[in-house]
């Protein structure tokens, strides 16, 4: 059996609309973008507040139905942490990221948010919020491992599903 | 100094975070790339290309109602893609090997992992300028070369022992 398998040189050449160096992208330009990114962090610490206000909706939302039906908000929750893992770094709260992606694996391990992982959850939403009221950057230095033992020992004593 | 004033170049950004979105948004003004629509998911983006023709895209994987890898297959494969080479970085907080595979096999060009930083980003799009990939079209792929590197091979060749013939290049 033969196929055929055609081959497209550059077929979308974006060379011909930018002006640009033979030695590529010098450290200036990425430079200045990490700067202008870094400027952002008043911006981040401001909509940071409204995401960890929405975990705290959400958890009290989940913590008053019976375990069984709070599946559905626990994804819901689930979108709003994994949003925070994914900025926390961008904007140099690396910390953030870690925590939140400790609870994202959590919550995606769990198969019953009984009251026992509900704690684990209020937990993690706590040291987010510690995070970011005691403006604990890059990874937060001594307190920040400390947090992260701390939350550590909160999983093992669960004896639930933690982050890898 | 080699920069990139990239004033010609028009960006989709397809993202369901209006914060991601605006941090997309200030690093490609930082290359001069001003020229940028924001869409909310897949189906927006879709609709939105129809008249915005974008050089090239920033697309989020996981969306409501049609996520990063179905708007890669619908731009790839389908009838009414608006430009089926449009090149693609896929940005996404799930970085598990089997995910970029698929997204690798979906036809994105480029992928970046959340939390994104201002230097992956412009990795990424200087990748697609300076360095794009041939584009492959077979019965089952359609998409970048997925080979980022040609490397030499001494060993006995699978497909001839086998008795397979193929495949046929043809270069356009």
């Amino acid at each position: 059996m033969t196929a055929k398998v055609e081959i497209l040189d550059d077929p979308s050449p974006l060379k011909n609309k930018v002006s640009y160096g033979d030695g590529g992208i010098d450290a200036d330009v990425i430079a200045r973008a990490e700067q202008v990114v870094a400027a952002m962090q008043g911006d981040y610490l401001n909509w940071v507040v409204d995401d960890l206000d929405k975990l705290t909706q959400y958890y009290s939302q989940a913590a008053q139905l019976p375990a069984a039906d709070r599946l559905a908000v626990m994804r819901e929750l689930f979108g709003v942490a994994h949003d925070i893992k994914g900025q926390g770094g961008s904007f140099g709260y690396d910390l953030m990221t870690l925590i939140a992606s400790q609870l994202c694996r959590f919550i995606e391990g769990c198969t019953d948010f009984n009251d026992l992982a509900m704690d684990v959850v209020a937990v993690h939403v706590e040291a987010l919020r510690l995070v970011i009221a005691d403006r604990l950057e890059g990874e937060g230095g001594v307190p920040g491992k400390k947090l992260l033992v701390g939350l550590d020992a909160v999983l093992k004593k669960a004896g639930l599903p933690g982050d890898e | 100094m080699n920069g990139l004033n990239g004033a010609a170049l028009k960006v989709m950004v397809v993202e369901d975070n209006q914060h991601f979105r605006l941090l997309i948004r200030t690093v490609l003004q930082t290359l001069g790339i001003t020229q940028v629509e924001e869409a909310r998911d897949g189906a927006d983006a879709l609709a939105r290309l129809h008249h915005f023709a974008a050089d090239f895209v920033i697309v989020d994987w996981k969306m409501e109602p049609m996520d990063g890898i179905a708007f890669a297959h619908h731009i790839r494969w389908s009838p009414d893609s608006p430009n089926p080479t449009l090149p693609i970085i896929m940005v996404t907080g799930y970085s598990e090997p089997a995910l970029l595979a698929e997204a690798r096999d979906a036809g994105v060009n480029e992928f970046l992992t959340k939390p994104i930083s201002a230097k992956g980003l412009v990795g990424r799009i200087t990748s697609l300028i300076a360095a794009p990939r041939p584009f492959v079209r077979s019965e089952t792929y359609f998409g970048p070369d997925r080979r980022r590197r040609q490397l030499p091979f001494s060993g006995p060749e699978q497909r001839s022992q086998s008795g397979y013939q193929g495949p046929v290049l043809v270069r356009s």
